[in-house]
């Protein structure tokens, strides 16, 4: 399901992107699941199609799902090499905070505000 | 929302199985815009058994000639189509008002297919019983009797007619957008899809058409195989209810991308 709330200060295509995004990564929606067409979600969600068409960019750009031309966007079986990539760029995270002494509370605490800043809450 | 809607919205949550959701505006709305609907369309499906009816009547007291008998018929199909379309678009424009309301929308990442809405059985049973009224109105025109064999061709096309409305409701069923704001109220909206697809296959008109157009002229053969097939759809259409699981069961199920 998909949710997106006209009163909220995060802006529905960052919620929609980030509510797909997740859903791709938890694997609810499958390698290869056929999302909706832009068009079809924009009438669902009473948005405009602009928005929408945007939050699937976003997710292609960052490699969760591919477009395939009129078939429609599909769920990318790349987005398991992100996931594998940013396992890879923890691992080397860990490995400088092994080198620095510093604790795992301060290492989670710059991980989080790491975070935060870079993806707005949903 | 009056009190009566509100009290028809409560129960028919009740009887879905969903007692303890709330009776919001948008269900009552669209409940309301239903039940409209339901009767419209009912009426139009009573006008078009009416006017066959007549084109039949006509044809028998050779007052009119059969070729413009078939035209007015054809005429007043097609307005009847346009009327159920109108109906179908009408419930949709209900629906998008009532959801331009909501301050947060709900949809689902697989919008629920034809298989959700009306599922296998009731597609099957479906065809079954246009195929069936299909096959009687062919049978009738290898019938010598002209009266019969005008009969079947005034059949054919009511026939065709309620098929075409049929598939215009159910298009429009599919593409519709969804109106909800939360999970119940997206429950809600495919429940509503899967009844209103049922309502839309309802086999009453098809079995109802033959039986009041040529029972009495055609032979007796064609007569059993008419009461025949309406006793076997029965059959049929009892067993299907008995194990399709309920329109909330599916519409849980549809919640579940996989």
């Amino acid at each position: 399901m998909i949710v997106i709330d006209a009163a909220s200060a995060v802006p529905p295509f960052e919620q929609l992107r980030v509510q797909l995004a997740r859903q791709i990564q938890d694997h609810t929606l499958p390698v290869g699941f056929r999302l909706p067409t832009i068009r079809s979600l924009a009438t669902d969600l009473g948005l405009a199609a602009n928005t929408v068409a945007r939050a699937y960019r976003e997710l292609e750009e960052a490699g969760l799902i591919e477009t395939r031309g009129r078939a429609g966007s599909f769920v990318s079986a790349a987005g398991e090499a992100s996931r594998e990539r940013a396992r890879h760029a923890a691992a080397d995270y860990a490995a400088v905070i092994a080198s620095l002494g510093l604790d795992l509370d301060e290492a989670l605490a710059i991980a989080r505000a790491a975070l935060t800043a870079t993806r707005p809450a949903s | 929302m009056t009190s009566s809607d509100e009290r028809s919205a409560r129960a028919w949550l009740d009887g879905k199985g969903l007692p303890d959701a709330p009776v919001t505006d948008l269900l009552g709305a669209r409940l309301a815009a239903r039940r409209q609907a339901r009767i419209a369309d009912a009426l139009v499906l009573a006008a078009l058994i009416i006017v066959a009816s007549l084109a039949q009547a006509a044809s028998l007291n050779d007052s009119w000639s059969h070729r413009l008998v078939l035209l007015v018929l054809a005429a007043a199909t097609a307005g009847l189509l346009v009327a159920r379309l109108l109906i179908a678009r009408r419930l949709a424009a209900a629906d998008r008002r009532a959801g331009a309301t909501l301050p947060r929308r709900a949809a689902h990442a697989v919008k629920p297919g034809w298989r959700v809405v009306l599922g296998p059985a009731h597609a099957a049973f479906g065809l079954a019983t246009l195929g069936v009224a299909v096959a009687l109105g062919l049978s009738a025109l290898t019938v010598s009797d002209p009266l019969v064999r005008q009969g079947a061709v005034i059949l054919l096309v009511a026939v065709l007619g309620v098929a075409a409305g049929t598939a215009v409701q159910l298009r429009q069923l599919l593409t519709s957008p969804v109106v909800a704001e939360d999970e119940t109220s997206l429950t809600v909206d495919v429940i509503m899809r899967i009844e209103d697809a049922r309502e839309s296959t309802s086999p009453s008109v098809l079995w109802t058409l033959p039986v009041v157009l040529l029972c009495g002229f055609a032979p007796v053969w064609w007569n059993v195989a008419a009461f025949g097939a309406v006793v076997l759809g029965v059959a049929a259409l009892a067993l299907i209810h008995a194990r399709t699981p309920a329109s909330l069961a599916t519409a849980r199920q549809a919640m579940i991308v996989r």
